[in-house]
């Protein structure tokens, strides 16, 4: 039986590199709803959402030459690639999402539901799930604290000032968030 | 250090990017030279990058695909548009390094002719070759070159014209660059006119350097750029 030859993720930006756009056309198959997922969770609208995602790959077909399989996975690249790129157009766009309608809600959901579909066997997939799992264990408030601090790129006295708490308050809050999803995510990593 | 000269309570919030200008400055300024705080960076950042598989769902319309082509598309090298004949390609040799040579003998003669090629210009011939015009420096106003490299990046060629001729005791190098690192790439002189093509050798693909520049040096050649920079270029598309 024949080995599926698809190529991998290096591979494949090493041909965008060489300017081929059937791999770009492959890469954007296999990470466009990652990529999108997190430009909608940013911006919070479709529409800007869908232009970050454009900007996205466009970066990956002009900066192909300069990734380093070395210094990680293209799955991180793009991802910090869209994360931050995101966060500009906010930025840009002068924006200030409210606080409520924070990113995270559906995490809450029980049992995990919610669309789970592997995306194309990417490795990632069961890594997905055990960060959903530890981040819908995290108290309300400090998932609220951490998304707004991430995905929308607030500080911590600008999340103070918009949630009318005391700055040492919200601190706390993303200290023991990030301590908690620490420990979940370690005690998983060794189940 | 006592546990207090530690930043180990902030680092989270760094890690997120949610501490305010002057307490990132101080963090960052800490973290640089004490490896425990680093180590723990390294966790928080590592949970961080997880953080955003952890997003909801969504998918972009299947229309998104073909605008993202679109735009490709329009980014693709693209001839050279032609101020003059340019070079004949599909009457050339294929694939060989002295058939590439041949092409760039021939294009030198047309160089005039590019115009439109300021600081950089690709073109996508038949073989899929790149061309990319080099900047001149101050110490050599006049001096015009180009890389041309396959599309694999194994073969690659320079051709320069109106450097300065040298004496005896100096050449002409090519460094190609990767993060600020030189490997040589060519030792060379050129005629009476300035005029020279030669052969890059690379211990790796030509794909793999960002960028490259030409330095005067003494005969032979030297281990890294000693001498003044008379062209340079990037090697990536604009």
């Amino acid at each position: 039986m024949m080995k599926d030859s698809k190529p991998d993720d290096v591979t494949l930006i090493r041909r965008i590199a060489q300017a081929q756009a059937d791999a770009i056309s492959e890469l954007y198959d296999r990470y466009k709803r990652l990529v999108f997922s997190i430009a909608f969770a940013v911006v919070g609208d479709r529409a800007v959402a869908e232009e970050v995602t454009l900007d996205v790959f466009v970066q990956v077909w002009r900066k192909a030459g300069s990734y380093l399989p070395e210094r990680g996975k293209v799955s991180t690249w793009l991802i910090a690639i869209t994360r931050n790129h995101a966060i500009d157009v906010l930025r840009w766009q002068n924006s200030h999402p409210e606080a409520d309608g924070v990113v995270w809600d559906e995490i809450s959901l029980p049992d995990g539901q919610g669309t789970h579909e592997l995306e194309n066997g990417m490795e990632f997939s069961a890594e997905r799930e055990r960060v959903r799992n530890a981040v819908s264990h995290l108290p309300e408030d400090q998932r609220q604290a951490v998304a707004m601090a991430y995905f929308k790129g607030y500080t911590q006295s600008q999340i103070a000032h918009v949630l009318k708490q005391p700055l040492g308050t919200i601190k706390t809050r993303i200290r023991l968030a990030m301590q908690k999803l620490r420990k979940l995510l370690d005690e998983d990593q060794q189940m | 250090m006592t546990q207090t000269d530690h930043v180990l309570e902030s680092l989270s919030a760094y890690a997120l990017g949610s501490l305010d200008e002057d307490e990132a400055r101080q963090v960052a300024e800490h973290v640089s030279g004490c490896h425990i705080c680093r180590a723990e960076l390294k966790v928080f950042q590592q949970i961080t990058g997880q953080l955003l598989l952890a997003v909801p769902d969504a998918l972009p319309p299947a229309e998104l695909k073909p605008r993202l082509m679109e735009r490709i598309q329009r980014l693709s090298p693209k001839r050279a548009p032609s101020a003059g004949r340019l070079v004949p390609w599909r009457l050339l040799p294929v694939g060989a390094v002295a058939g590439l040579l041949l092409i760039v003998a021939l294009a030198v003669s047309n160089l005039l002719m590019w115009q439109r090629i300021n600081n950089q210009e690709f073109l996508a011939g038949p073989l899929g070759m790149r061309a990319i015009a080099l900047n001149n420096t101050d110490a050599a106003p006049g001096a015009s070159g180009f890389v041309i490299i396959s599309v694999d990046g194994q073969n690659g060629v320079l051709v320069v014209d109106e450097l300065p001729p040298l004496d005896e005791q100096h050449e002409y190098q090519l460094w190609l660059v990767d993060n600020d690192h030189n490997t040589s790439g060519a030792v060379f002189n050129v005629d009476e006119n300035g005029y020279r093509g030669v052969r890059i050798v690379a211990p790796e693909s030509l794909l793999m350097y960002s960028a490259v520049r030409i330095t005067l040096e003494p005969a032979g050649g030297s281990t890294s750029p000693t001498g003044v920079q008379v062209l340079d270029g990037s090697l990536f598309n604009p």
